[in-house]
């Protein structure tokens, strides 16, 4: 955060590991202070609506369906998604990576001679790192959610999908606002930072005419895309300029209109803890008449036809992005979301980042979890985070083993002498007396270790460890065995 | 067409189809349209006609919007009731709206089809009265599907008091049930459920950011109940 003095780095390729990025927020409690208490109000709204519903896990299995069903079929829904598009007036553009989006985007701004451009919050366009290219062609670019407004004008970045700047509190927003906005006596009342949002934003959407948005759905059945939103900027972007430009990854469609009333039931309540969120808005091309006469929808892979291909991670893609997962996250909680150097930071983005840069980036995010599982459970699309975070692992494994720096790591070297030990059982028994009479070395008379040398320490320094039985399990058992059979047979079964 | 490169197109669908060869769905159902998939959630409500209009007036409520009933015959009177109440003087209407909706003492202007009103014009007019598709009382939400009656959408927009008619007959209990309400896919929705919102500092709700900040629902009670309304 700028306001206090470091910009996080959200590009997995340059951000450093999650244990160093995670050190300044466990360092400021005025930031833990602020993401805990976001958390617990979205949490404890959601608990009570999920509660509420009856058909909760009914609504989950058929979200995971129709997501699954839908990623089976990709090409084919893409493909019928593009002709009721196209039919409809709208213009659909393939890219095939970030650069390639990028490219498109600035030639229909180039196009539009369009100097400026007012957004919707698309999390997407922060994958492929658009306003930055955008700003550096000379298009000034205009967040408009308020969240977004906040990160923009504070020179800071996202640390929530769906509430980016949960982060920062009310008085820092008001600095923000004051300074850049150029309003004395602002008041902290967030009514008050939220006027100031309106009336800087208000002749913008008025007066700017081309938009730049994302999709929460595309509609194979009749090429229609739906915003979910709740400050109503999506309705300004989508309704008053004269070009609408949407990127969505290819993931996102749903094969027909129909599927939204299990989708919109399951996103609203896992978001924001909501029955229903504001405002959504749905449209299908060009509406003579009505809203943006130009729209163009650009189709993004970037990584996504890769993670299609893996069997365990392909679930990772059903993903509809409502944050439920890092509400829940007990890692999340304790570092907020520029420790993931991502865009896409708590459980979903331990996955979806390392997978997006096809694991040459982000190695240490899929350690970021205590496989705890409570992702899983509020997954309204059922993705199995925990077992995608455990097949990641041993990717990353498989590719450390092959560094020759790692031949002297003392990890390796240690799980190397493991393997051995844990191979020959004379060894293992060998391995063992040794270690007892180390350890018995150093326990006191009150039974307990309280300090080992060297690496021991690690543990003791911080808790005490409870000296070694007698006899081990191995040796009592085998003694139990032979005192059984001299009692006799069959007797003491 | 600019930019829609037809070799990149091929290069995406090729990886994609690569990725999901050889595969057959759970449900054994590939290339159909999804609809034998699991659906044993509730689509339809179990309340009494009276129960779900009150279930949709009280998460009216919840969302700060005001709700005013009505026999039908009363729906003129009491629109005209409504906007005295909310002492705005201009005052948008769709192409589509019934004539005789449009009281006496205010200053209309009417979006004319092939020729709508500027953008200036909306924004500076004090409120909006449009019809809708449906209701849901679950959520508490407006279905508009901006018919001629429910106005394109920047007229329920952009304009800061909303007032919506809303027929008993619109209103369904459950999600589902408006969608299986629409023959055919619409073309433009925006689903309202409640004024704009933010709770973006501090998870604090702040209403009204760029949406209408009042939403006004009359509730006309085409159900044959007009007896609870005196």
């Amino acid at each position: 955060m700028s306001h206090t003095g470091y910009r996080p780095v959200l590009d997995p390729a340059i951000a450093p590991p999650f244990p160093d990025a995670a050190l300044p927020v466990l360092r400021n409690p005025q930031l833990r202070k602020n993401v805990a208490h976001a958390i617990d109000v979205i949490q404890n709204k959601r608990g009570r609506l999920v509660e509420e519903k009856q058909d909760w896990q009914a609504l989950r299995t058929a979200a995971a369906a129709i997501r699954t069903h839908a990623l089976e079929n990709l090409g084919t829904y893409l493909e019928q998604f593009e002709e009721r598009c196209t039919a409809a007036g709208g213009v659909v553009h393939w890219a095939s990576d970030a650069a390639d989006a990028r490219h498109i985007i600035l030639e229909l701004l180039r196009e539009e001679n369009a100097s400026e451009v007012i957004k919707i919050k698309t999390m997407t366009s922060a994958e492929i790192q658009l306003n930055p290219h955008l700003e550096g062609a000379g298009v000034k670019v205009f967040e408009t959610d308020l969240a977004e407004i906040i990160l923009q004008l504070g020179e800071d970045e996202p640390s929530h999908i769906v509430v980016p700047a949960l982060h920062v509190n009310r008085s820092q927003v008001r600095e923000i606002f004051a300074r850049r906005m150029g309003i004395e006596n602002l008041s902290d009342d967030p009514q008050a930072l939220t006027a100031a949002a309106r009336s800087y934003l208000r002749r913008k959407f008025l007066s700017v005419p081309t938009a730049i948005g994302g999709a929460n759905f595309l509609i194979a059945e009749t090429g229609a895309v739906a915003v979910v939103e709740s400050e109503g900027n999506g309705r300004m972007c989508l309704t008053l300029p004269k070009t609408m430009i949407t990127i969505a990854g290819i993931e996102k469609v749903l094969p027909r209109y129909q599927d939204l009333e299990v989708m919109l039931q399951v996103l609203a309540r896992s978001a924001t803890g909501e029955r229903m969120n504001p405002y959504t808005s749905l449209w299908t091309g060009v509406t003579p008449g009505d809203g943006p006469q130009r729209f163009h929808v650009i189709l993004l892979d970037n990584g996504r036809s890769q993670i299609l291909a893996r069997r365990t991670e392909r679930q990772t893609l059903r993903c509809i992005r409502c944050a439920a997962c890092m509400n829940a996250c007990p890692v999340y909680r304790q570092t907020g979301g520029h420790a993931y150097g991502s865009v896409y930071p708590g459980p979903i983005g331990a996955i979806l980042t390392p997978q997006l840069t096809q694991m040459h980036h982000a190695q240490s995010l899929p350690y970021a979890s205590s496989l705890c599982g409570a992702c899983y459970e509020v997954c309204p699309v059922k993705i199995n985070i925990p077992e995608v975070l455990i097949e990641l692992r041993s990717q990353v494994t498989d590719q450390e083993r092959k560094q020759v720096r790692r031949i002297f790591d003392p990890m390796y070297l240690g799980l190397r002498m493991a393997n051995l030990l844990f191979s020959r059982a004379w060894l293992f028994h060998a391995a063992q007396r040794m270690g007892r009479l180390a350890l018995g070395f150093f326990t006191r008379k009150d039974g307990w270790i309280h300090a080992l040398p060297s690496v021991g320490a690690k543990w003791t320094q911080t808790r005490d460890l409870r000296g070694l039985p007698k006899q081990t399990f191995h040796t009592w058992w085998a003694a139990r065995e032979s005192a059984s059979s001299k009692i006799g047979d069959g007797e003491a079964r | 067409m600019s930019g829609a490169s037809p070799a990149i197109r091929q290069q995406v669908l090729d990886r994609i189809r690569a990725a999901t060869r050889n595969q057959t769905g759970a449900a054994g159902e590939k290339h159909s349209n999804g609809s034998a998939l699991p659906r044993d959630y509730v689509r339809h409500g179990s309340l009494s006609t009276e129960a779900r209009l009150e279930l949709m007036i009280h998460r009216l409520h919840e969302y700060d919007a005001e709700v005013a009933q009505c026999a039908p015959e009363a729906l003129v009177a009491t629109i005209a009731a409504q906007l005295e109440k909310s002492k705005k003087r201009v005052f948008v209407a769709p192409a589509g709206l019934p004539k005789e909706w449009l009281a006496e003492g205010f200053e209309w202007r009417v979006d004319q089809i092939g020729q709508g009103l500027t953008t200036a014009e909306i924004e500076q007019a004090d409120g909006v009265v449009t019809t809708c598709f449906c209701g849901i009382a679950d959520s508490g939400t407006i279905v508009l599907h901006h018919s001629a009656a429910e106005g394109r959408r920047v007229l329920s927009l952009l304009p800061d008091w909303h007032l919506c008619i809303l027929r008993a007959s619109q209103v369904v209990e459950t999600l589902p049930e408006y969608f299986s309400r629409c023959n055919q896919a619409p073309a433009l929705v925006t689903w309202i459920s409640g004024p704009s919102a933010t709770a973006d500092i501090e998870m604090t709700r702040i209403k009204g950011v760029h949406g209408p900040r009042f939403l006004h629902v009359i509730l006309v009670r085409d159900d044959g109940a007009e007896e609870i309304l005196h």
